[in-house]
């Protein structure tokens, strides 16, 4: 229970997201131990960098469905922004809320890993 | 009742597995970690109630497995739900132009979702199965058609005792001869639907011969002028019959059945009864039956001959001694049936 407790304190909605694994929290923390590789895979950062915005919003777009699934919340509402922000092409902003998002992404990822 | 399969198509597995839990109780559930293998699955065979598709997928997108489904037209039997992070409006427009039922939103609630994908699976399935059952009733209907115009061909048969199997000759020998003629001639614009209409329109040809007199009707030797005169009114007689029972016979056959029972003794000169009419003005079906009946009333014994040997008959029937025909006719004739080459 301690990933769930230290996940809610990070401000996950687990509740919420137990009620969409069925209550099936063993499958869940599964899932959630398969988050960090997704998110470390998809690198919204370096496409952002390198200018390829397109795939960077179609990245960005994945996460903030599996970070919506998962109920991830910060990192849901983070990437819903960032999303937005590319669809306005507005990769500036988009790259300064990135850059806000990552420091939360890695206390989540961190605590997923640890535990 | 069988557990419905669901495939679900995504490339985040932890999308996948997710919804896998949610309905995996209730339905047998597919995976594709992308379009090209939900394809694959599409086109497998596998019996697929509903699919579950995410949008943004590497190899083949959402939209592409969607316009798939549309070319082999498996998208009015399978219902598709969009599940997506809310994609921009015109790719979501797309989906739906290209026939997706709904769009689900992540994050999506577990419990509304089953609702109602399970809703529409329910609808689809009662749909496709009356879809059916129409099909089997038609095709039931369709034989039932059929045994109607045999049983009242069976009927005449009693009657004509010379004819025996006759009527039944008639139908495959009209079949073989307009298979060949659509095949010769475009012009005539014969689709297989109508040749097999027509093939069993072709048995009711005499059916007028229930109001000729036996003795007229079985007599022996020649007939007089006047005893002919009345076996000629057996086509119209047929006619009148028809018109009592239009309802026991599909529409379309029954228009075959009116039309070669009143026109299968005309002849391409306008020599032949009861309209006396000519050339095309008689039907490409009358013109068909009314050259076999000739053919297979030569090879057939009668009280009043004996049979004629195939070349014998055929010989006959190009020299003109049984009335005219339509050259075209005679040609496909001697291709499928005749055989004697001299039209080539």
């Amino acid at each position: 229970m301690a990933l769930i407790e230290e996940l809610n304190k990070l401000g996950v909605n687990t509740n919420e997201a137990l009620q969409r694994f069925s209550g099936n929290s063993a499958l869940y923390e599964r899932m959630i131990g398969k988050f960090p590789a997704a998110a470390q895979g998809l690198e919204v950062l370096k496409f952002l960098e390198e200018g390829d915005y397109a795939t960077a919003l179609e990245n960005a777009h994945t996460l903030k469905g599996v970070t919506g699934n998962l109920s991830l919340t910060p990192l849901y509402k983070g990437y819903t922004e960032i999303v937005n922000l590319l669809r306005a092409n507005d990769p500036e902003k988009a790259k300064e809320t990135l850059l806000e998002l990552i420091p939360v992404q890695v206390n989540i990822i961190e605590c997923i890993e640890k535990n | 009742m069988e557990k419905a399969t669901i495939l679900i198509v995504d490339d985040m597995e932890i999308n996948r597995v997710l919804l896998a839990n949610g309905f995996g109780d209730d339905y047998n559930i597919m995976e594709a970690e992308n379009g090209e293998q939900a394809v694959k699955i599409l086109d497998s065979g596998e019996k697929i109630s509903a699919v579950l598709l995410d949008m943004m997928m590497p190899v083949m997108s959402g939209i592409d497995v969607l316009q798939h489904m549309n070319k082999n037209n498996s998208i009015k039997r399978i219902p598709v739900f969009i599940i997506t992070a809310a994609e921009g409006e015109d790719i979501l427009m797309a989906a739906y132009e290209l026939g997706a039922v709904d769009v689900i939103s992540k994050p999506f609630m577990m419990q509304f979702l089953k609702c109602r994908i399970g809703n529409v699976i329910e609808l689809y399935r009662h749909r496709n199965d009356l879809e059916a059952l129409v099909e089997e009733k038609a095709n039931r209907l369709e034989i039932i058609n059929k045994s109607m115009v045999e049983a009242l061909a069976n009927i005449i048969e009693f009657r004509d005792c010379e004819s025996g199997e006759h009527v039944k000759r008639i139908s495959g020998l009209t079949k073989i001869l307009m298979t060949e003629i659509s095949g010769m001639y475009s012009e005539y614009y014969l689709t297989t639907d109508e040749i097999e209409k027509v093939s069993t329109a072709s048995i009711l040809h005499d059916v007028g011969k229930i109001a000729i007199p036996d003795n007229i009707l079985n007599k022996p030797g020649r007939l007089t002028k006047e005893e002919f005169e009345f076996m000629k009114l057996h086509t119209v007689k047929g006619c009148e019959i028809l018109s009592n029972i239009p309802n026991i016979i599909d529409e379309d056959i029954y228009n075959y059945c009116y039309d070669i029972c009143r026109h299968h003794h005309e002849r391409w000169d306008g020599r032949g009864y009861p309209d006396g009419i000519s050339g095309d003005d008689i039907s490409i079906w009358a013109q068909v039956v009314a050259v076999v009946d000739v053919y297979d009333a030569l090879i057939s014994p009668r009280v009043y001959k004996s049979a004629y040997d195939h070349e014998v008959a055929v010989k006959m029937i190009y020299n003109g001694e049984c009335g005219t025909f339509n050259p075209k006719v005679l040609k496909a004739f001697d291709k499928a049936i005749g055989k004697t080459g001299c039209f080539d």
